[in-house]
C-alpha cells in the first residue's frame, strides 16, 4: 500500500481500526443527529417575529444533518488516520494491510477498505442502487404522465419526485464511470499497484453513502420541491426537505473533490515505466479530463448550496433580493458548475468507448492526438457556456452572443471525437459484440442530442423551447443516451476484469436492444410534445399533447424493463456466469495483462510499457 | 523491468512528491472556492440590489456602516506570523536543526490558535444581525469561513509541532513542506478576505 512508515506502532490487542464498520457508522450516525436533534430543541432560541419563515427548524434540520454526517464518518473510521497523525502514531504496516482489506473475505466490502480494487466494486453497487431508485422514480413521473389529468400523486409529492429524480440521476451519471471503473481499472491499467492515496480513495466512497442519508431524510421532511436546479429564491422558501439536499450537495461536492485530487496525482505520479503521454491509453484521459475539470466546478456548487443553508437557517441575505441578495447570483453560481458537469459525465464514457472501440474493430485509435485535442477542448469550453442556461432570465443581455458563441464552438471538439469513432470503426472488421453496437448507439444518440443543442444554444429558438419538455429530452439525449451508454458497455467490457466471469452474452443483447428501442420511443416522443409547447415539471398537461405523452410513458417501460433484464445479468453473471479467461477481448492494455483474482498489490512485478495500447494490426506490437 | 513490489519501500522523495501534488490539487478545490467567494462578493456589491448593500437608516433601524477591515488585516497579519514560524522551522530541519524545527513549529500553532480565537471574537463582536443587508452577508461568510480555515490550520500546525516533537522528521521532512504549502494559502486566501472587505 502507498502508505509510508515513520514511527509505527504495533497493535496490542484489537485496534480501533478493526471495529469500525459501516454498523458502527450507522450507529454512530443515528446518535449523534438524535442527541444534537434533541439538544437543539432544548436550547435554541425561539425565532423573533422578523425571521424567516423556518428559519429555527432550519437550524436544527442543518445541525442535525451535520451531526449524522460527522458521527458517520467518525464511526466508519474516516478520522483515525488523521488524530494518528496528529498524535504522531502512524498507521502501522499491519494496520495498512488490514485496511487493504487482505484476506478479509466480502466484510471489506463494509468497512473503510482502501483497496481500489474494493472500493471499485463498492462505487458499482452504489451506482445500481442509485440508478434503481432514481430510475423508480422515473417510472412514477411517467406513470402520472401516462394521463392528462394526471393526479396519480399529489402534486406536492409529484414535485418532489421530480427533484430527487434529477439529482439522483445527476449524481448516477457522474460517478458512473469514475467512479467503478476509474477506481477499479484506471489504477491496473497504468500499471499502478494502487490509487496514490488509498485512504482518500476510500473517504471519497463513504462520503457518497454519508450524503444518501440526508437526501432521503428530506424525503420525509417536505421533499425537494424545486426540480434539482434548486434556484433561489424558490429553494429559500421550499420546506425543510430542501436542507437534505443542501446538505447531500456539499457532502457530495467534497467526495468529488478529494476523487478528483487523488484520480489526477495517481494518473501523474504513479503511471508503469515506459507509459509516456503518447502510450497512455484514452480512457485514462477521459478519467482525468472529468475529474480535473470538477475539481475547479464543484466547489463553486458547494459554495451555492453553503449560502443557500445561510439565507434559510442564518437569515442572510445571499439570494434574497428584498435584503439586497440577487437570484441571478445563485444562477450564476449554480451554472458555473453546471455545464462544465455535463461533461464531467460525458467525458468519460466517451473515452470508454474510444477504449473499446479499437479493441472491436482490431485496429488502431484512429488519430489519437484529435481524441486528446477533443477532449482538452471540451473541457476548455465547457467552463465558458454556463449563461446559455440563463439566456431568458433577463441577465447581462449583452452577453448572450458571446456565450452562444462558445456555445456553438463547443461542436468543434465534440465533433473531433465523433471523427475518432467514426474512423476507428471505418473499414474495421467488426466484432459485434454488445460493447461495439453501443458506440453506434452513442454515435445516433449523441448526434440527436448535438444537434438539438444546437438550438437551445441559440438565443431567438431558445425564448421559444426553454423550460419545455424538449430541454428535457434533449439533455436525456446526451446524458442517458450518450453518457449512461458508454457505461452500460464498460460494465459488459470490465466485466471479466470484475468479477472473473463474463457478462451473459444474450442479456447483454436483449438489454441492448430494449433500452436503446425504449429510449428512442420515450425521448422523441417528448421532442414532440416539447416542440409543441408543453412545459417541463408539470404534473398534467393539456390532452393534446395525450398521445405523445402516452408514446414516451410506453418507452419508459421499456427502458425499465431492459435495465431489470441488464440487472438480472449483472447478478447472474457474477454468481453463475462462464469463468472468465484472462484476457476474452485480446486487448492490449495493462489491465488484462493480471489474472483473476487480483493480487491485492495488482503486480508481481511493476510492469514496462514498451508500446502504445493500440497497436492492432503493426507488427510488434 | 522494475523490481520494488511494495509502495512502502520507496523513496521519501517520491511520496513526498507525490503527496505535494495531491495537496496542491486539493487547494485547487480551495482556490475555487475562494474566488467564487469573491465573486459573491464583487457580485452584490456591484448589483446593490434595492439599495440594501448597506441599508440605510429606517425608522426602526439605524443605517448599516461597514466595519472597519482592520480586523480581517489582523487576522492576516498573525497567520502571515504563523507562516514566517513555520517557514523558520522548515528551514531548521532542513539544515538538520531539529531545535529550530521544534521552536518554529509550536510558534506557528500558537500564532494559529490567536489568528482563531481572534476570528472568533470579530464574529461574536460584530455589530450586526445576520439579516442586516448583503454587505453584512459578505461580512459573516468571510468571518466563517476564514473561521473554519484557520481551525483547520490548527489542528494541522498542531499535528507538525506534535510530530516534530516526537522527533518523526528526523529521516526526512515533507510533511513539514507540504505543511508549508496549506500556510501559504492559508494565508493567501485571508489575505483575500480581508482585501474584499477594505472595499466596502
Amino acid at each position: 500500500m502507498t502508505t509510508v512508515m515513520s514511527k509505527s506502532v504495533s497493535a496490542p490487542g484489537k485496534s480501533i481500526i478493526e471495529k469500525l464498520n459501516v454498523f458502527t457508522a450507522v450507529a454512530l450516525g443515528a446518535i449523534s443527529a438524535i442527541v444534537v436533534w434533541r439538544l437543539s430543541l432544548a436550547f435554541l432560541p425561539q425565532d423573533a417575529d422578523s425571521a424567516l419563515i423556518f428559519s429555527r427548524e432550519d437550524k436544527i434540520t442543518l445541525l442535525s444533518m451535520c451531526a449524522w454526517f460527522v458521527g458517520f464518518m467518525t464511526g466508519i473510521g474516516a478520522l483515525v488516520g488523521p488524530f494518528r497523525w496528529l498524535m504522531g502514531k502512524d498507521l502501522s504496516h499491519e494496520e495498512n494491510m488490514f485496511l487493504a482489506g487482505k484476506d478479509m473475505g466480502p466484510k471489506r466490502y463494509f468497512r473503510y477498505t482502501t483497496d481500489h480494487k474494493v472500493v471499485g466494486i463498492q462505487y458499482l453497487f452504489i451506482t445500481i442502487l442509485i440508478f434503481f431508485l432514481g430510475g423508480t422514480l422515473a417510472m412514477l413521473i411517467r406513470t402520472n404522465l401516462g394521463t392528462p389529468e394526471g393526479g396519480w400523486l399529489h402534486a406536492q409529492a409529484y414535485n418532489s419526485i421530480v427533484g430527487t429524480h434529477g439529482i439522483l440521476m445527476i449524481v448516477g451519471t457522474i460517478i458512473m464511470v469514475t467512479g467503478p471503473f476509474g477506481n477499479f481499472i484506471m489504477p491496473i491499467m497504468i500499471g499502478a499497484r494502487d490509487m496514490a492515496f488509498p485512504r482518500l480513495n476510500a473517504l471519497s466512497f463513504w462520503l457518497i453513502v454519508a450524503a444518501a442519508i440526508p437526501l432521503l431524510w428530506g424525503q420525509f421532511i417536505g421533499g425537494i420541491t424545486t426540480g434539482w436546479s434548486a434556484y433561489n429564491p424558490l429553494a429559500s422558501q421550499a420546506p425543510l426537505g430542501m436542507d437534505g439536499y443542501i446538505m447531500y450537495i456539499c457532502i457530495f461536492a467534497i467526495s468529488t473533490m478529494v476523487a478528483g485530487a487523488n484520480i489526477t496525482t495517481t494518473v501523474v505520479k504513479m503511471r508503469a515505466k515506459g507509459m509516456t503521454w503518447n502510450r497512455t491509453p484514452i480512457f485514462i484521459y477521459g478519467t482525468v479530463a472529468s475529474v480535473a475539470l470538477a475539481l475547479p466546478a464543484f466547489p463553486v456548487f458547494f459554495l451555492s448550496q453553503v449560502l443557500s443553508a445561510f439565507d434559510r437557517a442564518l437569515g442572510t441575505s445571499f439570494y434574497n433580493t428584498k435584503l439586497g441578495g440577487s437570484g441571478w447570483l445563485y444562477e450564476n453560481l449554480f451554472w458555473l458548475m453546471g455545464h462544465p458537469e455535463v461533461y464531467v459525465i460525458l467525458i468519460p464514457s466517451l473515452a470508454a468507448l474510444m477504449e473499446m472501440a479499437p479493441v472491436f474493430t482490431r485496429r488502431p485509435l484512429f488519430s489519437f492526438n484529435v481524441a486528446i485535442m477533443g477532449i482538452a477542448g471540451i473541457s476548455g469550453l465547457s467552463v465558458l457556456v454556463w449563461a446559455h442556461h440563463m439566456y431568458i432570465s433577463g441577465w447581462a443581455p449583452l452577453l448572450n452572443a458571446p456565450f452562444m458563441l462558445t456555445t456553438e464552438l463547443i461542436s468543434i471538439p465534440t465533433g473531433m471525437l465523433f471523427l475518432v469513432l467514426i474512423g476507428t470503426l471505418w473499414r474495421g472488421r467488426l466484432w459485434m459484440t454488445m460493447p461495439l453496437m453501443s458506440i453506434f448507439a452513442l454515435l445516433w444518440n449523441f448526434m440527436i442530442g448535438g444537434i438539438t443543442g444546437i438550438y437551445l444554444s441559440d438565443v431567438p429558438a431558445d425564448g421559444f423551447l426553454h423550460g419545455s419538455m424538449y430541454v428535457t429530452a434533449h439533455f436525456h439525449y446526451t446524458l442517458m443516451g450518450a453518457g449512461l451508454t458508454g457505461a452500460l458497455a464498460s460494465l459488459v467490457y470490465w466485466f471479466p476484469k470484475m468479477t472473473g466471469r463474463m457478462f451473459d452474452k444474450t442479456l447483454s443483447w436483449i438489454s441492448f436492444w430494449m433500452v436503446q428501442i425504449g429510449f428512442n420511443v420515450a425521448f422523441v416522443g417528448m421532442f414532440m410534445v416539447g416542440l409543441a409547447g408543453q412545459p417541463r415539471r408539470v404534473e398534467s398537461y393539456a390532452p393534446t399533447f395525450n398521445t405523445a405523452n402516452m408514446v414516451t410513458t410506453a418507452g419508459a417501460y421499456i427502458i425499465m424493463i431492459g435495465m431489470l433484464v441488464l440487472l438480472y445479468g449483472v447478478i447472474s453473471s457474477a454468481r453463475s456466469g462462464v469463468k472468465a479467461p484472462k484476457n476474452p477481448w485480446q486487448a492490449k492494455t495493462l489491465e488484462w495483462t493480471v489474472d483473476y483474482p487480483i493480487p491485492l498489490e495488482n503486480f508481481d512485478v511493476l510492469p514496462t510499457v514498451t508500446s502504445d495500447p493500440y497497436g492492432y494490426g503493426k507488427a510488434q506490437s | 523491468m522494475s523490481v520494488e513490489t511494495h509502495a512502502h519501500h520507496e523513496h521519501p522523495d517520491v511520496v513526498g512528491s507525490r503527496n505535494r501534488l495531491g495537496v496542491i490539487l486539493l487547494l485547487v478545490a480551495d482556490i475555487a472556492f475562494a474566488l467564487s467567494m469573491m465573486f459573491v462578493y464583487f457580485y452584490l456589491r456591484g448589483q446593490n440590489v434595492n439599495d440594501m448593500w448597506l441599508p440605510a437608516a429606517t425608522s426602526d433601524h439605524p443605517a448599516i456602516t461597514p466595519l472597519s477591515a482592520s480586523p480581517g488585516w489582523t487576522v492576516t497579519a498573525i497567520a502571515a506570523f504563523g507562516l514566517l514560524a513555520h517557514f523558520y522551522g522548515l528551514k531548521g530541519v532542513r539544515a538538520g536543526n531539529q531545535t529550530q524545527l521544534k521552536l518554529g513549529s509550536l510558534v506557528a500553532f500558537v500564532a494559529s490558535a490567536v489568528a482563531l480565537v481572534y476570528q472568533f471574537n470579530t464574529i461574536a463582536t460584530a455589530p450586526f444581525t445576520f439579516n442586516d443587508g448583503a454587505y453584512v452577508s459578505c461580512f459573516y461568510m468571510f468571518a466563517i469561513l476564514n473561521f473554519v480555515h484557520l481551525a483547520l490550520t490548527v489542528f494541522i500546525s498542531l499535528g507538525n509541532w506534535n510530530r516534530s516533537r516526537l522527533g518523526l522528521y528526523v529521516s526526512d521532512h515533507w510533511h513539514v513542506d507540504i505543511v508549508r504549502v496549506w500556510w501559504v494559502w492559508m494565508v493567501v486566501s485571508s489575505l483575500l478576505g480581508a482585501f474584499a472587505l477594505s472595499y466596502p
